[in-house]
């Protein structure tokens, strides 16, 4: 089962009503056979504009993340069934990536222009396109080719 | 431009059809006359030529002529005929005569260099395939190997894989903890915003305050740690 993170933005609420919609779409996510890794309070704060949904406009929000793993084929089911909640303001999946692995190349980068490979890969490029000059100092007292 | 058959004809005004009076033959027919795929005029459709009047002593002088002609020319051709044959059968520049036995030894000797030749042509392909071969065994060798290693590489991967979620089964949230876990990470907001200086020192958290139970922290201390880069 690939791992999903949950975000929600909750209605403000007394602590106790904030514990139980927790538990609601928790226990949403076990009913569908999924598994719970972490739950993140991540504090409530004013959102970032005004907010209207279920018919009630929002200033304020507490923001939560939920960290967990179901069937693909669920997900629509949950966030059908997280829309209808009415204390959830906004309910967004996604999908958890592996950390991309990449190594630091500052100190490449950092150097002089005639130093950095890419410039000299681009410097090669252009010296090949280049017509090729004729040594005139190379023994033959007459031109070659055709003028 | 040059329009000598009518300039000859127009000149002259000969009867003798329009190239009797020209010396080379020629008639221009580009300019001033119909073009060559227009058909034959309805006035002149009909029309048959006259013949030409051939008096009977000219008929008999021009068939005294052409017989000369033919029985000249027919006399060359019978001589050469005749000495083409004549130095065939004299000279044996272009063949030689074999006898029956030579004609043997020659085909035997042909068909020994041919198998000769064919021997070693084969030694050569067999050394070649054998070769070929041997490449291909070690290449397909190489790539099960590859393949193995792959596969070895993967399961290894998967049971990393398996047991570190194994491991991490533990902190996973159940039905039974939820209660507890909730309270936790109610208890405990979390920020994941942070700031880095020149220094490279990590400053997380933010300054806005939260707006309930008394903002966590208003001023965090600046959890400083130096970043390994």
């Amino acid at each position: 089962m690939p791992t999903y993170e949950l975000a929600l933005v909750l209605r403000q609420l007394p602590r106790p009503e904030l514990i139980s919609v927790i538990r609601r779409t928790a226990e949403a996510i076990f009913d569908k056979g999924g598994i719970i890794r972490k739950l993140e309070n991540l504090g409530t704060r004013a959102l970032p504009h005004k907010v209207s949904e279920h018919g009630v406009v929002h200033r304020e929000g507490t923001h939560f993340t939920i960290a967990f793993d179901t069937a693909p084929t669920q997900i629509a089911d949950l966030k059908e069934e997280f829309g209808r909640d009415i204390d959830i303001i906004r309910r967004y999946v996604f999908k958890v990536q592996e950390p991309e692995e990449h190594k630091c190349t500052l100190h490449e980068e950092m150097l002089p222009p005639a130093y950095r490979k890419d410039v000299q890969e681009i410097v090669e490029a252009a010296k090949r396109t280049q017509k090729k000059k004729y040594n005139y100092n190379s023994g033959l007292d007459y031109y070659p080719f055709q003028k | 431009m040059l329009r000598a058959g009518c300039q000859v004809l127009t000149q002259t005004a000969l009867p003798a059809g329009k190239t009797g009076g020209n010396s080379f033959a020629l008639e221009f027919v580009r300019w001033r006359r119909k073009p060559r795929w227009l058909p034959v005029a309805k006035s002149k459709v009909f029309r048959v030529p006259e013949r030409k009047k051939q008096t009977e002593e000219e008929r008999t002088e021009l068939m005294r002529l052409h017989n000369q002609y033919k029985t000249q020319l027919r006399s060359v051709r019978q001589y050469l005929r005749e000495e083409v044959v004549r130095h065939e059968e004299t000279s044996t520049a272009d063949h030689i005569v074999l006898t029956p036995e030579q004609e043997e030894a020659e085909f035997q000797k042909c068909l020994d260099l041919n198998a000769a030749w064919n021997a070693r042509i084969a030694k050569e392909r067999e050394a070649r395939l054998a070769k070929e071969r041997e490449e291909k065994v070690a290449y397909v060798q190489e790539r099960l190997e590859a393949k193995q290693l792959r596969e070895e590489e993967r399961r290894e991967q998967a049971n990393q894989r398996v047991l570190r979620e194994i491991e991490l089964s533990k902190t996973y949230i159940t039905r039974e903890n939820l209660d507890a876990a909730i309270e936790a990470a109610l208890a405990n907001p979390v920020d994941h915003n942070f700031a880095i200086d020149l220094d490279g020192n990590l400053y997380r958290g933010r300054n806005t305050s939260q707006l309930t139970e008394a903002s966590p922290n208003p001023n965090p201390e600046p959890n400083q740690q130096a970043l390994s880069n």
